[in-house]
């Protein structure tokens, strides 16, 4: 008796609980697991990719990016770059902010100069100190020049967002901060911050309303959690395949991996002071030809990535298809080091992140073994991002090192000034450079395209530099990741993922 | 009493001091705010520019005593990476984590304590021994190998309890709350679990040599002797007298859960306290490190006076004059 009275009340507690199973969700509507949670919605709070992803639906830049990676229209109709120091916008008409305020040029000039202020906008203080001036000729046509030359500063219009100069003004940092009023294809209907940000369509968008109307995007950043969330239904497509989990989904008759290349190249920065072993060619060039890529990605990244070949991807001004990887050659790479006087080897300390990139710790175990392999005595140093990426900045701690590196502008400019251009001179370049890696020569080749107005002239002598970093192996290059979404088959979700992994729902369909 | 309690909270003050120091010294050694505020793409001259701009150039001991006049006065500052003070940023998912924790303690106290007198009273029936062995389970197996074991059979395979969130939440006032709805109730019910597991097998465990022991005095005896019914003799002369250290290990359970319930919040991605702690020590964002370390240590003092003075009523000959 007592038996038959516990079975049933399990039966009954399963019963009930399954009753607590979501309802089917409609074609207007689309529930989203996300890998990161945004910051902040204040389009000037944060220069972080994920909360660049939000802002781009609340928000519009001047331009905008579409899938290919090239760069549209948007609140600017278009613009001209008369000389090397001036842009010159054309707004598009008749455009309203989501409280009614039109949209004009003075909004244009609020939101550039807000950028030079560090308690609001400190991360793009690089953006607020290059504005000499911004000039409103008349309401829809504004003047913006730079401080010096920066023939890629049109490829940040993108994700600066355009902000409303009267509400901005009128509300506390604060409010500003949870509160995002923009021209965007979509509204804020809720915030939770760490459960969800739910949004409406904007049905007076300028570009016409979006498809689907209810959006409601879940940062789930434990990857297994998101796994679990996809699988049971709870949400309808996740950004972030995890690596490990990459196989299970693709087996799973109800789900589709949708992928594309990403766009960061994973590397080894590698110093080359004089003196040190691995400032000799040679050895930098054995180092390189040690490393065992295929296998990193067989083994490590699971097939879930792609050689690199340079510190670019194809989507950027830059990037060139002529470069190839030196060939894995562990034999050859031990003659370069007897040839240049290391047939014993030498101590090499590996520093790295281990919680930002993926597999980034694993990587660095690999890459230790293959030098090992040529009798370079590789000892590792892995820490967490907090501590890792601070010393990289304050520089001359380490000689080796792995990083990643994204290109907002995707312009070979910024790569190059932020990852090889010598530290410590007045214009403050250099600074993710902490091998304090220099070379005068490309240094030199790099001064000359800050000149150049000639969209083509400029592309040539980029992509020679790249070329040239590459024969000098500034760095020794590893891969790109890709970039992994899954979404859930009955959903019938239409989706091209982006270069800039944003999620803009205007783009997003259902059938 | 009063001089009790009076003392009690000197003593959290200093304690408080220190912990805010500590924590501000260290947060400060292991990771640079400039970084965050900077972020990526900026030079060294932003960088430098920003230093100067948040105060950050001063010595440490200088930005400590400026922090700790501007917390004196309810100021804790603003956050590097979301800009917004940092005490509301904490207060705002305090209630997620009050919810998830009070419902795990309830049911470790609850189960823990009931199975444990059960337990004890036929210590070598099979079913009891089954009991004790999952008990050593519970407090080996680590949290998040519950949680997501729970997820893989509750979500994944059966498919009939969510594995993440808080489900629909009701507002009342400021307090956030997930016990009005269905769904809140439904999403409550992993994580809960997931947090109570190790309590409950510790709670129970102590119950059980508890009773074990009080059950062979003399004068649980005489109480036998006397006719007394089994609940008077269970419930209220051996049970009572056990509960000193299982009211103690709650108390310890309860405050050290508000504060660090980490774990089992990143797993569901509960959006609570804990998960916040996290996210910010990978940020280094420093002001909401020091301001959560603070409250929780507040937590954790009070919680501990709290459990003092209960002592007094459990026992009556326990005085604080």
């Amino acid at each position: 008796m007592k038996k038959m009275l516990s079975t049933i009340f399990v039966g009954i507690l399963i019963a009930v609980l399954i009753g607590f199973g979501e309802d089917a969700k409609g074609a207007s509507s689309i529930v989203v697991g996300v890998d990161s949670a945004p910051i902040t919605m204040d389009p000037g709070g944060s220069n972080a990719d994920p909360n660049f992803s939000v802002m781009a639906n609340f928000f519009d830049g001047l331009l905008q990016r579409r899938e290919d990676g090239k760069l549209y229209p948007a609140l600017a109709e278009r613009y001209e770059h008369p000389d090397l120091l001036t842009w010159k916008f054309y707004l598009k008409k008749g455009i309203k902010f989501h409280n009614g305020n039109p949209f004009t040029a003075a909004d244009v000039k609020f939101t550039f100069e807000r950028l030079k202020d560090p308690k609001c906008c400190s991360e793009f203080m690089d953006i607020g100190n290059q504005i000499a001036s911004a000039d409103i000729i008349d309401d829809y046509t504004i003047v913006i020049k730079t401080v010096t030359p920066d023939p890629s500063f049109d490829q940040n219009l993108d994700y600066l967002f355009m902000m409303d100069k009267e509400s901005t003004e009128a509300r506390n940092q604060g409010k500003v901060g949870i509160e995002p009023i923009g021209t965007g294809a979509y509204k804020l209907v809720e915030w939770v911050k760490g459960s969800y940000v739910k949004m409406t369509a904007n049905e007076d968008y300028w570009g016409g309303a979006p498809p689907i109307r209810d959006v409601d995007m879940r940062p789930v950043t434990e990857s297994s959690t998101r796994f679990a969330a996809l699988v049971s239904g709870e949400v309808e497509m996740i950004s972030g395949v995890p690596v490990e989990l990459y196989d299970k989904l693709v087996n799973n008759p109800k789900i589709e991996v949708v992928s594309r290349p990403g766009r960061r190249p994973i590397f080894l920065a590698l110093g080359n002071k004089p003196g040190a072993p691995w400032a000799d060619m040679r050895v930098r060039k054995a180092m390189y030809m040690a490393i065992n890529e295929e296998e990193i990605i067989a083994k490590v990244m699971r097939g879930q990535a792609s050689p690199a070949t340079q510190l670019a991807d194809s989507a950027m001004v830059g990037y060139t298809e002529d470069i190839k990887r030196l060939p894995y050659d562990p034999v050859q790479a031990k003659k370069l080091l007897e040839e240049a006087g290391y047939a014993d080897g030498f101590e090499i300390t590996l520093a790295g992140p281990n919680d930002r990139y993926v597999q980034d710790e694993k990587i660095c175990e690999a890459v230790a073994k293959y030098l090992a392999k040529i009798g370079i005595d590789c000892k590792l140093d892995v820490k967490p991002k907090a501590v890792f990426f601070p010393e990289i900045i304050a520089g001359d701690k380490y000689d080796f090192y792995l990083l990643g590196w994204l290109s907002n502008t995707y312009d070979y400019r910024q790569n190059y000034t932020f990852l090889f251009y010598t530290r410590g001179q007045e214009k403050g370049y250099g600074s993710w450079n902490g091998t304090s890696y220099s070379d005068p020569e490309l240094d030199k080749l790099f001064d000359a395209t800050d000149g150049m107005v000639d969209k083509k002239e400029r592309r040539a002598a980029l992509e020679d530099l790249s070329r040239k970093v590459m024969e000098k192996i500034g760095v020794i290059p590893l891969h790109l990741g890709l970039n992994t979404y899954a979404v859930q088959k009955a959903a019938e979700i239409n989706f091209t993922p982006r270069p800039d992994r944003w999620l803009i729902f205007k783009d997003i369909s259902k059938k | 009493m009063a001089t009790y309690i009076t003392r009690r909270l000197i003593q959290g003050v200093i304690v408080l001091l220190c912990v805010s120091f500590i924590c501000f010294v260290i947060f400060r050694y292991t990771g640079d705010p400039v970084v965050t505020l900077a972020g990526v793409y900026s030079t060294i001259q932003d960088r430098e520019e920003i230093r100067r701009a948040y105060g950050l150039d001063r010595p440490v001991i200088v930005q400590y005593v400026s922090f700790i006049a501007r917390a004196a006065k309810g100021d804790f500052g603003n956050s590097y990476v979301t800009r917004v003070p940092a005490f509301g940023l904490i207060m705002e998912r305090f209630p997620a984590t009050v919810e998830l924790v009070v419902t795990a303690v309830i049911l470790a106290l609850v189960l823990g304590t009931g199975l444990g007198v059960l337990v004890s009273l036929k210590p070598y029936a099979a079913t009891n021994r089954l009991i004790m062995a999952a008990s050593l389970g519970g407090i080996s197996i680590p949290t998040f190998l519950i949680g997501i074991l729970l997820i893989m059979i509750f979500s994944v395979y059966l498919g009939i309890l969510p594995p993440f969130g808080r489900g629909e939440t009701v507002t009342i006032g400021f307090w956030r709350t997930g016990f009005l709805t269905r769904s809140g109730i439904a999403h409550l019910i992993l994580p809960a679990l997931t947090l109570t597991g190790y309590q409950l097998a510790v709670l129970l465990r102590l119950t059980r040599a508890g009773m074990r022991e009080v059950l062979t005095e003399e004068y649980i005896k005489t109480a036998w002797a006397k006719g007394l019914s089994p609940q008077r003799v269970i419930f209220k002369h051996a049970l009572k007298n056990v509960l000193i250290p299982v009211v103690t290990m709650s108390g310890l359970m309860l405050g050290e859960l508000l504060a660090f319930a980490v774990v089992t919040e990143t797993i569901f991605q509960w959006p609570g306290m804990g998960n916040l702690l996290l996210k910010s020590i990978y940020e280094s964002d420093q002001p909401v490190i020091v301001t959560y370390i603070m409250l929780a240590s507040v937590i954790i003092l009070s919680i501990n006076i709290l459990v003092d003075i209960t002592y007094a009523f459990l026992n009556p000959r326990i005085r604080y004059d």
